[in-house]
């Protein structure tokens, strides 16, 4: 009994460190830019194309080749940011929302077009291989997934709390016009966010590619489940993301085990509705 | 729209008048020549020009979801029809050649209603086969039937054969896929205790209900039966609760994606379960491109495979040549519903389709290539159904599928897991 729910639990909380990692981005880019980005789903389907080119045409394995994915999308966010978003930035949230959503169309029917809606599967060595302890089982591809990003969420949190940049991004994101008061430039810290939020969407691509399959409508099952844990961990939360988005794949896997295979959402969302219902701001929790 | 067609309609006479030209004075030669000949020998049909090519449809999904297997389908399309032309057309119709019309779906179903019509008004066809998925298949027949053109498909919806005169289905319907698979978990074990998964669409509902159905009667015990929401992020609570199901056959009524997934978890967990993934994205090449030495062993389910017989071999030897891979099941059925369809017309002696109708559901055949159907042999009863038809059930063994059931079907010793 104890070793299923264990079990559950170990599943739920090793692909909600990928859920965290797109979601993480999506309320980066919300609490600085004040902008809904409806297509970081897709730069993880980015992610995990260049993950895959590198893996068939030199045998790089997935998780390396985030050295090349997070910097190529961490600059493809400052373009995106410097070309596109700054020009709809404004009082009226519409010209955003159409922009991040039509940036999403055409991204995933670019990718239908170049790369087929055929599925692209890496096989690595680890890819099939877990690790056994008793009754339990850890699968390693995910593993290294989950450790990975953890550790970028924690480096993240150390960039925003110690470094200049870092704070003036939390300064930007606490009231831009003080910020800019105050001598921050919100144009440089508005690219750096973004470049932060794609690279994050990147290194999720990379991290999925050992054990999960690229497809031009793969990011849509990201975003989805980025903008509950967005909501459920307060807008603009890093650290409020992160643990909504653990709690999701538990919740998830938990609803799987005991409700049934097609109701793991339900949980999820009954999960979400409650909060909204009682704790409005979110679970990472200050009004604003 | 109709703008657009005229001006592309100029642009193209423009350059090539002075060759279409020249070549209609041929052709008035040629023509001329051939009805003062006719007149003289008493209107025999002679070959070259009076032989008008025989016009059938196909209708694939060649883009959008399903256009992988659509593109193989054509491939395999094109094949047949060249196989049935180089020897020698229909010689009932003095050497006719067959025309392949090959229309895009594109894996919908509103564009396979106006696909279907538009080819059917814009072409005088004497057949249509189409279209893989029997969601498609379904709407292209009725379009078909109200038409009165003959359809030959190999979909397996049993919907197919309810009310419908001109549509023949020569390969084993999905409740027979549903019986075959359930009889193959006993390969695997006296007392199979089958585990059904299955996702949450039409699809996997109707497919995996017919399993709980037939079950009881095979003896098999169903000890799980659990629908998922397809396209899954992680297989793994799922292969969990197969886990304390303590199933030792699994059934995965899936699409490619969330079946890889399910195979490489059951991998990691270490479970010991026969894996059987029915037919559809099971049994063709890209699952084994996918899923790679994991799948070695696995069982599926199909209504045609390439060792069944030296003619299908030889057909699969030239696909592979042309295409890189095995023709797969529902390509490798195209080839043989080509030359049933060539069957018909040299009986029909005629391209009406009506008459092409009537002689499809006269056709009884046993040799060459329009017999290469598990059991070898084909005759439509009047629901137009192949009354000889069964599924063959397969196994994955060194990348290659291999026929392993039922005994008079198998070509390879089952290979155990």
């Amino acid at each position: 009994m104890w070793e299923t729910v264990a079990q559950a639990v170990i599943n739920g909380l090793l692909i909600g460190g990928i859920y965290a990692l797109v979601s993480i981005g999506v309320t980066l880019i919300f609490g600085v830019v004040k902008i809904v980005n409806f297509a970081q789903g897709e730069f993880v389907m980015i992610g995990m194309y260049i993950s895959f080119f590198l893996a068939t045409q030199f045998g790089i394995d997935p998780v390396i080749s985030l050295l090349v994915t997070m910097p190529t999308l961490f600059v493809a966010g400052v373009l995106i940011q410097h070309f596109l978003i700054r020009r709809v930035l404004g009082p009226n949230d519409m010209p955003q929302i159409f922009l991040t959503f039509a940036l999403s169309l055409l991204l995933l029917n670019l990718a239908l077009l170049l790369f087929t809606a055929n599925y692209r599967t890496v096989h690595t060595s680890y890819s099939d291989e877990a690790f056994h302890i008793g009754g339990l089982y850890i699968p390693v591809a995910k593993l290294i997934a989950f450790v990975v990003a953890m550790g970028l969420s924690a480096v993240l949190w150390v960039f925003l709390h110690t470094t200049d940049l870092g704070k003036a991004m939390r300064a930007a994101a606490q009231n831009r016009d003080v910020a800019t008061l105050m001598g921050i430039n919100p144009d440089r810290v508005f690219c750096v966010a973004l470049g932060i939020a794609l690279a994050l969407a990147g290194a999720a691509g990379s991290l999925l590619m050992p054990f999960y399959s690229a497809y031009p409508l793969v990011g849509q099952v990201f975003t989805l489940m980025a903008f509950v844990a967005v909501v459920l961990g307060s807008l603009g939360n890093v650290m409020g993301a992160l643990i909504a988005s653990l709690m999701m794949g538990v919740a998830e896997s938990l609803g799987i085990q005991y409700i049934g295979a097609d109701s793991g959402l339900i949980v999820v969302f009954a999960m979400l509705l409650l909060t909204l219902a009682f704790k409005p701001t979110g679970l990472g929790g200050r009004a604003r | 729209m109709q703008k657009y067609r005229k001006r592309s309609s100029v642009g193209k006479t423009d350059p090539n008048e002075p060759r279409s030209k020249r070549q209609s004075r041929r052709q008035f030669l040629l023509k001329t020549g051939g009805i003062l000949a006719a007149g003289a020998f008493g209107a025999v049909p002679l070959r070259g020009w009076a032989a008008d090519a025989v016009n059938i449809g196909a209708l694939y999904p060649t883009t959008g979801s399903m256009a992988q297997i659509g593109v193989g389908c054509v491939a395999a399309a094109k094949l047949a029809v060249e196989m049935v032309n180089d020897a020698g057309g229909i010689k009932s119709l003095g050497g006719a050649k067959l025309n392949l019309i090959v229309s895009d779906v594109q894996s919908d179903t509103t564009v396979t209603r106006t696909e279907t019509d538009r080819l059917i008004s814009g072409n005088k066809l004497s057949a249509i086969h189409g279209c893989f998925a029997s969601a498609l298949t379904l709407i292209a027949s009725e379009v078909a039937e109200r038409a009165k053109v003959p359809v030959i498909t190999g979909s397996s919806s049993d919907q197919l054969n309810k009310g419908r005169t001109y549509t023949f289905t020569p390969f084993a319907r999905a409740s027979q896929f549903a019986k075959a698979q359930l009889q193959m978990s006993k390969l695997v074990s006296d007392k199979p205790k089958v585990a059904v998964i299955f996702e949450n669409t039409a699809f996997g509902t109707s497919t995996s209900n017919g399993l709980k159905e037939l079950a009881p009667g095979e003896g098999v015990e169903i000890v799980m039966f659990e629908p998922y929401s397809a396209g899954f992020t992680d297989a793994s609570p799922l292969i969990n609760k197969v886990k304390s199901s303590g199933a030792n056959a699994l059934f995965a009524v899936s699409y490619l994606n969330d079946l890889i997934l399910i195979v490489r978890t059951v991998k990691q967990v270490g479970l010991d379960v026969a894996i059987n993934g029915g037919s559809g994205g099971f049994v063709i090449p890209d699952f084994y491109k996918n899923v790679g030495k994991l799948a070695e062993g696995l069982q599926g389910v199909a209504h045609w495979n390439h060792d069944m017989s030296d003619d299908a071999q030889k057909v699969n030897a030239e696909y592979k040549k042309r295409t890189g891979d095995f023709l797969f099941e529902y390509a490798g059925g195209l080839v043989a519903q080509t030359f049933m369809l060539a069957d018909a017309l040299e009986r029909a002696a005629s391209a009406d389709p009506q008459k092409v109708r009537d002689a499809l559901s006269t056709l009884d055949v046993s040799s060459g290539y329009a017999a290469m159907a598990p059991g070898g042999k084909v005759k439509f009863g009047p629901d137009g159904k192949n009354i000889y038809g069964h599924p063959v059930g397969v196994q994955w063994q060194n990348g290659d599928l291999a026929s392993v059931f039922p005994e008079a079907d198998k070509r390879a010793p089952l290979m155990k897991t």
